[in-house]
């Protein structure tokens, strides 16, 4: 379910969360799905199972995932819109890469058609 | 609990030990590393009760360790150099250890052999070097101690294996809330199970920190400006290492990372980088600050 670069310069834990939330916003992790528990996955991955507690608090603390006591973590409800609500920030990113392709000479009609094909390819 | 308290140990005129304190908390698994002969060995040696410390006391679960069977019998240490009695096969060791540790587990140490494909009923003695290494990681794990210390371990082998011993590790620490010392000179064999490292040097613990912090405490930022420029005009960053080609300049910042990537941004630069260290980067860095060229090749000019 996740995969994890050990070799990365980004920590692991920051690696989790990333993927849980890529996951939500590809609808491969809905609303009410269980995630693996903090030992099968330290297992599974052969990290430190305290690194993968970490980035379940996290989440938890990002109200990504509501974790009930001799249960499990499950995805709350409210996933979704928090995710969204960070992705809203990435468009400061955007502006910045847009400015670099005006720079570098491209036209605004190419960068137009290429925001349209990505669109015309993903479901929204 | 594991505390050490200023530790001292020497041999004839030779210091291995210089005044070293740690606490090592339940359920973490504490790498060491360190240069040929910076202590590591003998500061396991230290903590499992072989050795006696000339100064300073290492408690386990506030026991003192050494000569102390209650406090061993919560510990089980992997050396370097292995033991076996002289044409003991494993069955035979196990009864030894069984004899031992109270909590040895029998049930373990059948479902162990055969995962790791070896014959009980053989003489250890004409084990290869890598298979009486998985001999001894056997013998620990069935103990089912609460403290497992491995000295330089993983690094006899094979890839297959370690990944092996390292889920049986992990499962251990989670199911059990084990407490795991690993030594070895190679950090990658480190990174990704430890959450707790230290550095050793000629005896003193030089740095002992949680993976997480010093993987995110500190990073490499890459900046140009168009106007010139020199180091004078970062003095608000807390630079461990600066270095400066032309209008591009290198640089180590220790502190916060959104607010440093502020602060630069607003600086309006033409290029900005910021890129999180590698451990391994961290500890070429301290090392080097400590005036030992940690393997030049590593340097990092990427």
């Amino acid at each position: 379910m996740f995969v994890v670069d050990v070799m990365s310069r980004v920590p692991v834990y920051e690696q989790i969360i990333k993927q849980v939330e890529e996951q939500v916003l590809t609808g491969i992790l809905k609303e009410g799905d269980k995630l693996p528990s903090v030992r099968s996955l330290s297992v599974k991955l052969s990290i430190n199972p305290n690194t993968i507690q970490k980035a379940y608090t996290e989440l938890d603390r990002r109200q990504l995932i509501i974790t009930v006591p001799g249960k499990g973590s499950f995805i709350s409800e409210k996933a979704i819109e928090v995710v969204g609500a960070n992705s809203r920030e990435k468009m400061t990113e955007l502006n910045k890469i847009i400015r670099e392709l005006a720079l570098a000479g491209v036209t605004k009609e190419e960068i137009i058609n290429n925001i349209e094909e990505v669109f015309n390819n993903t479901e929204v | 609990m594991i505390n050490a308290e200023a530790i001292h140990k020497s041999f004839e005129d030779f210091t291995a030990l210089d005044n070293v304190t740690c606490n090592i908390s339940d359920g973490c698994i504490y790498g060491m590393v360190g240069s040929n002969g910076a202590g590591k060995s003998t500061f396991l040696r230290v903590l499992s009760g072989v050795y006696k410390p000339d100064k300073g006391y290492a408690f386990i679960d506030g026991l003192n360790v050494y000569e102390n069977p209650k406090a061993k019998q919560k510990i089980v240490f992997v050396a370097d150099d292995l033991y076996f009695l002289p044409g003991a096969t494993l069955n035979k060791m196990a009864k030894l250890y069984a004899s031992a540790y109270d909590r040895f587990d029998w049930a373990r140490f059948k479902e162990l052999t055969k995962l790791f494909g070896l014959d009980p009923k053989k003489s250890i003695s004409n084990f290869s070097k890598g298979m009486k290494r998985q001999a001894a990681i056997i013998l620990a794990l069935s103990t089912r101690t609460k403290y497992m210390f491995f000295d330089e371990t993983f690094d006899g082998l094979d890839p297959v294996m370690r990944n092996l011993v390292k889920k049986l590790i992990c499962n251990d620490v989670a199911e059990l809330n084990s407490t795991v010392i690993v030594t070895s000179h190679s950090l990658r064999e480190l990174e990704d199970i430890c959450d707790h490292l230290a550095l050793l040097h000629k005896g003193g613990m030089v740095l002992d920190s949680d993976v997480l912090e010093l993987k995110t405490s500190q990073f490499k930022v890459q900046v140009a400006f168009r106007e010139n420029f020199d180091k004078s005009r970062f003095e608000q960053f807390n630079i461990t290492r600066y270095r400066q080609e032309g209008s591009v300049a290198n640089m180590i910042i220790n502190g916060d990372r959104e607010e440093t990537v502020a602060l630069f941004k607003a600086m309006n630069p033409l290029v900005l980088d910021v890129l999180p260290l590698t451990l391994e980067e961290v500890f070429t860095y301290e090392m080097e600050s400590l005036g030992y060229e940690f393997e030049s090749a590593l340097e990092v000019e990427k």
